[in-house]
C-alpha cells in the first residue's frame, strides 16, 4: 500500500512543475545558511565557512536532479517532456498542424468508413453456432457457368447423403399470402426442409420445428413463426402455438416461434417457415441448399465429393442432370457474394487514399525537418543524442497521428453512415445496418493511426536526427543552398500523384461505363409506365379458368380507368430480376444435335403487352383479346430470335413444340403427328423489338413470349404494367384499389414506375462511380496539396536566386515558367506511372458491375488532363509568389 | 510489495526515522549533523542522497514536513515523524536487530548473542 501511495504521489510529481523546483532550491539554500552558521560558530572566517559547507554540499545541481528523479518518474517524465514539447512545435505551427492533422483524418477516416461496413457485412460470423461450418452448396450449370444455380428436390436429397456433411437443409425462398384479416397481406416466407433448423444449428424458442413426416404431401400444415411476426401478430402471447393462421388460402397450425434475430435469406428477414413438399421431379430446381461440414472436413475437399455426387447423378439420370454439378462456398461468402467485390474494391480504393494522405504528411514534415535542422544542430550540440533526437520527432509524428485518428474517427462515422445510406438504398447489402462504431472500428483505427504515425514519423525522424553539425549551422546563415527540390519529397509527390491518377481512372471508367449503361436504349419507353407485382396465391389459382377471370376483371376495369392508355400482364418484366429459359424444338427443322433442343429466353404476357410497354411489333401482331384458351397457340418471338431460328426467313406462321413435360402451354393445342404426342404446338404470329431483359449491360436474348390466357403454368407471379396519359405516380391509388377491387385476396407487393426500375438497374455502376469519384477526388485534392506544399517550398528556398535573376533581368514571367515547369515535370512523371499502373488495374473493376470496358483510353486521356490541371493550379500559386519577389528584400535576406 | 532497496539507502531510512523519534522535528541539516556525530563521524551523510531519502519517506507517509524557523532564526523544513512513522521505526529496529542477530552468529559462532 504504501509503495502504491508513493507511486501514486510520483505520478502526480510528473506535474508538479517549477513549484516543486524551487521548493528544493530553498530547501538546500537554507540548508547551505544553516551549515555556514554552524562554521562561523566553531571559528572559521565567513568565507572559509562558505567555501566548506559548499565542499561538504558537494552538486546542488546533481543533488536537484537525483531529488526530481525520486519526486517523479524518470521514463514518464522525459515522455512527458516530449510530448509538451511536441504539442508546443505542433502550436507554433497551426498551418503545419492543421493540414497534417486534416490530411491525416481524412486517410483514417475514409478507412475507417470502409472498415466499419466491411466488418458489419463480410467479418462479423453470423449468428448460428459454428458458423465457419456452415457452407452453401448451389447447383451449378456445367453448360451455362451459372454456379449459383438452384437444385431439385431429389437432387438436395441425393446430395445429403454426401460423407462429408453432417447434415443438410434445404429452403426456397418465395412469398406467402396471409389472409383472414382484412386485406390480404404478403410476407416473406420460406418453405424449409424439416433439417434445414437442425442444420444451422437453432432451435425454435418455443414449440418445435418440423417433423420429417411433415414434408410428404397431404401431411397436416403446419407452420413455425418468426420472432417479429409472432410479436407483431400475436403480442408474444405463448398461447399463439396450436392456433390456426391462413397461409395461401389454407388453414395451418402454429407449432413453433424462432428466437429472435434469427433468419436463414440473407436479404429480407423471413416472417414464416412451412415444411417443404417432396417434389419428385428433378426437372425444375427451386431449392437452395445449405450444408453443416463435418469437423475438419474443408470446402475444397466438400467441393471434390460433390463433384463425385453429382457426377454419379448425371450418369444417372442423364436427361435432367447432364450438365448439373455442385459448387460449395461458405455460407457467409454466399450471403455477401454480391457485395464482396464491391468491398474489396473499395478497401483497395481508401488504401491508397491514406497511403496518399501520408506521403503528404511524410513530405510536409521532412519539409519542416529541413527547417528545423538549424534547431536540431543546435540540441545536438547542446548534447541531446542522435536517439533523443529521433524520440522527440517521433513523438511529434505519434501525436500528429493520434489526433488526426481521433477526427478520423468523427470523418469516419459520418462517412459510414453515409455510405450506409447510398449502398442500401441502391441494392440489397444483407447485415449492412450493423454498421456501427463498435470496439473493432476503434481499435482498427487506433491502430491504422498509429501505424501511420509510424509510417512517416520514421522518414524524417531518420533522415533528421543526425544532422551535420558544421553543415546545418551554416546553412542557417545562407539561404541559397539546397535550391533544387529534395529528391525524397519529389519521390513523395511523383508517388501520390500516380496513386491519384489510378483512382481517377477507376472513377472515369466507371463513370464512363454508367453513361454508356445510361444512353442504352432499353427497348421499351419508360416513362409513363406502372409496374405492380401480384402473386396469385396457389390453390385458389392453380386453374387456367381462375387466372383468366382474374386477368379479365382487372383488365377491364383498368381500361375503363381515366388516365390509363393500356394494361396488361406480364410474367417477368424486364430489368426486375426474374427471368425463365426455354428449349424447344422447331416443327419440321431437326434438332440442333440429337437430344437437344433450341433454347430461348421465355415470358408469358397477356393481349396489349407489347403496345403497354411501348415495345415495337416489327412484323405480324401482337397478342390480342382474340387469342384465349380454346383459340389456336400462338407465340411472339423477339428480333434476335427470329434472326437465330429462322435466318433469312420470316418466322411468322412457323411453328415450334414444346415438350409437353414443361407443361407450358397448352390451349387448344393440334398434336404433331411426327413427334412425340405430348407435345404442344405453337405458331409465331408476330416479331417484336429487342429488350434488354436482363439488364442494360447484357446483350438481348432470343426470346418467345407465351399469352397468358393460353398458359397452363401455374404462375403464382404477374406484372400488371400500365401505360398513363399523365404522371405515373397519380395512378399508383388507383391501380392498387382496382386489384383488390377485383380480388382482395390477391397481394399487392410492391408498386412501382419504370423509371424507378430503371434507375435500380444502373445503381452498382451509379454507386460505385460516385464513390470511387469522391474518394478519387479526395485523393486528387491530397496530391494537389502535396505538390503545392513542396513547390511553396522549393521557391521559398530559392527566394534568393530569384532575387538575383530578376536583378539580373529576367522576365517575370520566366520566373513563373521555370516554377511551374518544376511542379509540372514531377506530376507529369507521376501521370505516366499512374497510367501505366491504371492499365494494369482497371479491369478489376469488371467485377463491380457489368458492361465495364477498363483501360479506356479516351478516359485516361481525360483523367490525365484533369490531374495535370490540378497540377498546374497548385504550382502556379506558388509560381506567382516567387516571380512577386522583391530583389532587393530577396538580396537582403542574407 | 516490499522494495529490495540496497542496503545503505534503507539504513539511512531507519537512521533518519530513529533521529526524529528522538529528537522530534528537525530540518535537513539537522538530521545529517545528528547522524554524523552519533556516529561518532564515522559516517559522512551524502546530501545527494539524503533529500531523496527524505522525500521517499514522505511519500511513503512515515514522516511530514513544514517550512519553519531554526534556533538561529533561519527559515527552514522541519521533518516530524507521523504516526505511522513511529510504527515504522519499531519495525524496522525489530528486523534491524534480528539481522544483526543473524549476521553475528554467522561472524561469532558459538558466542552468546549480544
Amino acid at each position: 500500500m504504501r509503495a502504491l501511495r508513493a507511486f501514486a504521489l510520483r505520478l502526480g510529481g510528473l506535474f508538479a512543475g517549477s513549484r516543486r523546483d524551487r521548493e528544493i532550491a530553498d530547501e538546500l539554500a537554507s540548508h547551505l545558511q544553516l551549515h555556514i552558521d554552524d562554521n562561523i560558530r566553531a571559528g572559521m572566517s565567513p568565507d572559509a565557512a562558505r567555501r566548506d559547507a559548499l565542499i561538504a554540499l558537494g552538486g546542488v545541481e546533481a543533488t536537484k536532479e537525483r531529488y526530481r528523479d525520486q519526486r517523479g518518474l524518470p521514463m514518464l517524465d522525459t515522455l512527458r517532456q516530449d510530448l509538451v514539447y511536441a504539442a508546443r512545435v505542433l502550436r507554433r505551427n497551426p498551418g503545419f498542424t492543421c493540414t497534417a492533422i486534416l490530411t491525416l483524418a481524412l486517410g483514417v477516416g475514409v478507412n475507417t468508413a470502409i472498415f466499419s461496413v466491411v466488418d458489419a457485412v463480410l467479418l462479423r460470423p453470423l449468428p448460428f453456432p459454428a458458423a465457419d461450418r456452415l457452407v452453401m452448396i448451389f447447383a451449378t450449370n456445367i453448360k451455362s457457368g451459372d454456379t449459383t444455380d438452384v437444385a431439385s428436390h431429389p437432387d438436395y436429397l441425393d446430395w445429403s447423403k454426401a460423407r462429408g456433411f453432417e447434415r443438410m437443409g434445404a429452403f426456397a425462398g418465395g412469398g406467402m399470402t396471409v389472409t383472414g384479416t382484412g386485406d390480404a397481406e404478403f410476407v416473406s416466407g420460406l418453405r424449409v426442409s424439416p433439417t434445414l433448423f437442425d442444420t444451422v444449428g437453432v432451435n425454435p424458442a418455443l414449440g418445435r420445428g418440423f417433423t420429417l413426416d411433415e414434408q410428404n404431401p397431404g401431411a397436416p400444415r403446419v407452420v413455425v413463426l418468426s420472432d417479429g411476426f409472432w410479436k407483431r401478430q400475436y403480442g408474444g402471447a405463448a398461447g399463439a402455438i396450436g392456433r390456426e393462421l391462413r397461409v395461401n388460402d389454407a388453414p395451418y397450425t402454429i407449432v413453433g416461434v424462432m428466437p429472435p434475430g434469427f433468419h436463414v435469406s440473407s436479404n429480407a428477414a423471413e416472417q414464416l417457415y412451412i415444411p417443404l413438399t417432396i417434389d419428385p421431379s428433378r426437372n425444375h430446381g427451386f431449392l437452395r441448399v445449405i450444408g453443416r461440414l463435418r469437423p475438419g472436413v474443408t470446402t475444397a475437399e466438400a467441393q471434390a465429393e460433390m463433384q463425385v455426387v453429382t457426377g454419379q447423378i448425371a450418369r444417372a439420370f442423364p436427361k435432367s442432370n447432364e450438365n448439373v454439378r455442385a459448387t460449395v462456398i461458405p455460407l457467409l461468402d454466399a450471403m455477401a457474394a454480391t457485395v464482396r467485390t464491391g468491398l474489396f474494391i473499395l478497401i483497395g480504393v481508401v488504401a491508397l487514399v491514406l497511403l496518399i494522405a501520408c506521403t503528404n504528411v511524410a513530405s510536409l514534415t521532412l519539409a519542416r525537418g529541413a527547417a528545423r535542422q538549424r534547431e536540431l544542430a543546435v540540441r545536438a550540440a547542446l548534447g541531446a543524442g542522435r536517439g533523443r533526437i529521433a524520440r522527440q520527432l517521433l513523438t511529434e509524428s505519434l501525436l500528429l497521428a493520434l489526433a488526426g485518428g481521433g477526427v478520423g474517427l468523427v470523418v469516419g462515422s459520418w462517412t459510414a453512415r453515409g455510405l450506409v445510406a447510398i449502398l442500401s438504398t441502391s441494392f440489397p447489402v444483407p447485415r449492412i445496418d450493423g454498421t456501427h462504431t463498435d470496439a473493432w472500428v476503434l481499435g482498427f483505427t487506433l491502430v491504422l493511426a498509429l501505424a501511420t504515425g509510424v509510417i512517416f514519423g520514421v522518414v524524417p525522424a531518420l533522415s533528421s536526427a543526425s544532422p551535420d553539425l558544421t553543415d546545418a549551422m551554416r546553412e542557417a546563415s545562407r539561404s541559397t543552398t539546397g535550391a533544387r527540390a529534395p529528391r525524397l519529397r519529389s519521390g513523395l509527390v511523383i508517388l501520390e500523384t500516380a496513386l491519384a491518377l489510378v483512382l481517377l481512372a477507376g472513377a472515369g471508367v466507371l463513370l464512363k461505363t454508367f453513361a454508356t449503361l445510361r444512353s442504352t436504349p432499353p427497348g421499351f419507353q419508360s416513362d409513363h409506365l406502372l409496374a405492380a407485382d401480384l402473386r396469385l396465391p396457389q390453390p385458389r389459382f392453380a386453374l387456367q379458368a381462375d387466372r383468366e377471370r382474374f386477368y379479365d376483371a382487372v383488365l377491364s376495369r383498368l381500361r375503363g380507368t381515366p388516365g390509363v392508355r393500356s394494361a396488361a400482364f406480364v410474367a417477368d418484366l424486364p430489368l426486375n430480376g426474374g427471368s425463365d429459359g426455354l428449349g424447344f424444338h422447331i416443327v419440321g427443322r431437326p434438332d440442333p444435335a440429337p437430344g437437344k433442343s433450341f433454347e430461348a429466353g421465355f415470358n408469358v404476357a397477356s393481349a396489349d403487352y407489347f403496345r403497354t410497354m411501348e415495345i415495337p411489333v416489327r412484323a405480324g401482331r401482337e397478342f390480342t383479346d382474340a387469342d384465349r384458351a380454346g383459340t389456336p397457340g400462338v407465340i411472339v418471338v423477339n428480333e434476335t430470335a427470329a434472326k437465330r431460328f429462322w435466318p433469312g426467313q420470316s418466322p411468322l406462321g412457323q411453328r415450334i413444340a414444346l415438350p409437353r413435360e414443361t407443361r407450358v402451354p397448352t390451349a387448344n393445342h393440334e398434336r404433331d403427328g411426327d413427334s412425340d404426342a405430348d407435345a404442344v404446338i405453337l405458331t409465331v404470329v408476330g416479331v417484336t423489338g429487342d429488350v434488354r431483359h436482363e439488364g442494360l449491360a447484357v446483350p438481348p436474348r432470343p426470346e418467345i413470349f407465351v399469352n397468358a390466357m393460353q398458359s397452363e403454368l401455374p404462375w403464382p407471379w404477374s406484372v400488371l404494367a400500365v401505360r398513363t396519359v399523365a404522371d405515373p405516380e397519380s395512378l399508383i391509388a388507383t391501380v392498387k384499389e382496382t386489384a383488390r377491387a377485383a380480388d382482395r385476396n390477391v397481394p399487392l407487393i410492391r408498386i412501382n414506375t419504370m423509371d424507378r426500375i430503371l434507375t435500380r438497374a444502373t445503381a452498382a455502376p451509379r454507386v460505385y462511380a460516385t464513390l470511387l469519384g469522391a474518394f478519387a477526388s479526395l485523393a486528387l485534392a491530397l496530391a494537389a496539396v502535396g505538390l503545392y506544399g513542396l513547390v511553396s517550398y522549393t521557391v521559398s528556398q530559392r527566394t534568393h536566386e530569384m532575387g538575383i535573376r530578376l536583378a539580373l533581368g529576367a522576365e517575370r514571367t520566366e520566373i513563373v515558367q521555370l516554377v511551374l515547369r518544376g511542379g509540372l515535370a514531377l506530376a507529369g512523371i507521376g501521370a505516366v506511372i499512374g497510367v501505366a499502373v491504371a492499365f494494369a488495374t482497371t479491369r478489376l473493376l469488371s467485377g463491380l458491375t457489368a458492361g465495364v470496358q477498363p483501360s479506356d483510353p479516351l478516359t485516361f486521356a481525360i483523367v490525365t488532363v484533369v490531374l495535370m490541371a490540378a497540377a498546374m493550379i497548385a504550382s502556379y500559386l506558388p509560381a506567382r509568389r516567387a516571380a512577386r519577389v522583391d530583389p532587393m528584400t530577396a538580396l537582403r535576406t542574407e | 510489495m516490499a522494495e529490495k532497496a540496497d542496503v545503505w539507502q534503507g539504513t539511512l531510512a531507519l537512521m533518519i526515522l530513529k533521529t526524529l523519534e528522538t529528537l522530534g522535528p528537525l530540518h535537513g541539516y539537522g538530521i545529517a549533523r545528528r547522524i554524523e556525530q552519533t556516529s561518532a563521524n564515522h559516517l559522512s551523510v551524502n546530501y545527494g542522497t539524503l533529500y531523496p531519502s527524505l522525500l521517499k519517506l514522505e511519500q511513503e507517509g512515515y514522516i511530514a514536513s513544514e517550512w519553519g524557523v531554526s534556533e538561529n532564526n533561519r527559515k527552514a523544513k522541519f521533518y516530524r515523524l507521523t504516526r505511522a512513522g513511529r510504527k515504522q521505526v519499531e519495525k524496522e529496529a525489530r528486523e534491524w536487530e534480528r539481522t544483526t542477530a543473524i549476521v553475528a552468529r554467522f561472524l561469532w559462532p558459538g558466542e552468546p548473542s549480544r
